[in-house]
């Protein structure tokens, strides 16, 4: 049964991909609509200019997704800026909790927990985004040197922060071990 | 009617709607097989516990599969748009998605032709949306926790992922300020639920109920044992309790089921959601006053 009537998707995602030239903008916007993200070409503010006059709107939570095509499709770029003015800096602190056999690591909205001993992921916790839900059932009970990155198989800025937390866990880890 | 909507982790299921039913260790929605794993499972599965408890009718559901691209997100967003006003819930609860600052607006202007409008409830990156897009005070409860109150208290960031690093620390020393701010910059519901090592209930910026005990610190650990608050704090929304009413039995009912669970770190929220019927027998009719007999209320 079809519920629905399709729509064109929206893009009012607050970032902004910004570009050197042109040319790396039109071609982002082509690759990035193939992928079947919602972008489209805009003139960034004064603010954020970098090099050309054209920058493609886009959903910043999926930044590292965006920037994982573009990666793979060789489209270069200056950098991903969030359009609001006064917005910080990406989040880059961690915070551990120590649960006696277990440490917790939060960065920014998430968290993941790891045991001591054995290096095993036991629980991840936190953010809101569909692909979370995913990253927790594929890396809850591996090994942190053995699980897959968040920002790999991740699409959205939750997946970043458990990357971050998960690089966390994996220096804590190592350093323990040595 | 309880309408719970929000993406789910089961690949390629289409958007759907429909009662849910309990089937063992699983939900069941049109013949789809849920998990009670962090997320929208675990705020359903603690929905239905309650609406059990109490004799309610079950939530409905709106679900659609997605892992992060995005798909599912919109088409449940586009169907509520589409089709709220026919629903006409009396709660409307929204849960893991891609947050939409756009769709969550043409959402809110759907709910406002609603002959009757819904108690509206956002947990998770639906909160995010509506707080980017400046339309907190469209909805009437919030469930961050203490990273997202930060959050809404940053009056520039679309993601917690993108706070300011001084609220980010003062997450861990000073909810009352954040609490403060996120009203300040018009980041908050009328009623916010603060979760985290003491819940915070809080009403047009007043703090009226601090929450500890039990303590079970583990739970923070666990994934989704946030979203069982979400989800009883609609349920007891849908038996017509003030949203500050629901917010504190929800609270309580966690800690209480934590307990129960005796977890460690390691635990699964499906073990914490498979105490609440206990916690509900022994304890609803003591801290609400309401008290039910065999399905009849007192």
């Amino acid at each position: 049964m079809s519920l629905l009537k399709r729509r064109k998707p929206s893009f009012e995602g607050g970032g902004l991909v910004l570009f050197m030239d042109v040319g790396d903008a039109m071609r982002a916007e082509k690759v990035l609509k193939s992928a079947r993200y919602a972008v489209k070409l805009v003139a960034p503010p004064p603010e954020l200019r970098r090099g050309c006059d054209l920058a493609v709107a886009i959903n910043l939570v999926e930044q590292p997704g965006i920037e994982r095509v573009l990666g793979d499709k060789e489209t270069p770029y200056v950098q991903v800026a969030p359009l609001k003015a006064g917005t910080s800096d990406l989040l880059d602190i961690v915070k551990t909790t120590d649960f006696s056999d277990w440490t917790m690591v939060k960065a920014g909205n998430m968290k993941l927990t790891f045991e001591k001993d054995s290096g095993i992921i036991v629980n991840t916790s936190g953010g809101g985004c569909p692909d979370i839900p995913h990253l927790h059932a594929e890396l809850v009970g591996k090994r942190l040197d053995q699980a897959p990155r968040p920002k790999d198989i991740g699409f959205t800025l939750c997946a970043l922060m458990l990357d971050l937390a998960l690089e966390e866990s994996l220096n804590l880890w190592q350093g323990d071990e040595k | 009617m309880l309408l719970i909507a929000g993406t789910v982790l089961v690949k390629d299921m289409p958007l759907t709607i429909g009662e849910v039913k309990a089937d063992r260790e699983l939900l069941m929605v049109n013949g789809y097989r849920i998990p009670c794993a962090q997320g929208t499972g675990a705020m359903v599965s603690a929905a239905l516990a309650t609406t059990e408890h109490l004799g309610l009718e079950p939530p409905h559901v709106l679900l659609a599969g997605d892992t992060g691209r995005g798909s599912g997100s919109r088409d449940i967003y586009e169907y509520l748009i589409e089709n709220v006003v026919g629903l006409s819930p009396t709660v409307l609860a929204l849960h893991y998605c891609l947050p939409d600052m756009a769709l969550t607006g043409k959402l809110c202007e759907a709910v406002a032709r609603c002959a009757r409008r819904p108690v509206m409830i956002a947990d998770a990156a639906s909160m995010y949306a509506a707080k980017a897009a400046g339309l907190a005070r469209e909805f009437d409860i919030f469930t961050p926790d203490s990273s997202e109150i930060a959050f809404l208290a940053d009056p520039d960031a679309t993601h917690p992922a993108y706070i300011a690093r001084h609220l980010f620390d003062t997450a861990v020393a000073d909810i009352p300020k954040l609490v403060s701010a996120a009203y300040k910059c018009k980041g908050a519901t009328r009623l916010l639920l603060v979760k985290g090592a003491t819940d915070y209930i809080v009403h047009d910026g007043k703090i009226i109920e601090t929450i500890s005990e039990p303590d079970v610190p583990a739970l923070e650990a666990i994934g989704g044992t946030g979203d069982t608050i979400t989800g009883m704090v609609s349920a007891f929304a849908s038996a017509e309790l003030e949203p500050h009413e629901a917010a504190i039995l929800a609270a309580r009912a966690n800690r209480m089921a934590g307990k129960y669970a005796e977890p460690t770190p390691a635990t699964r929220v499906g073990v914490v959601v498979r105490q609440l019927p206990a916690v509900y027998r022994n304890h609803l009719c003591h801290w609400s006053g309401v008290c039910y007999s065999e399905g009849v209320q007192q």
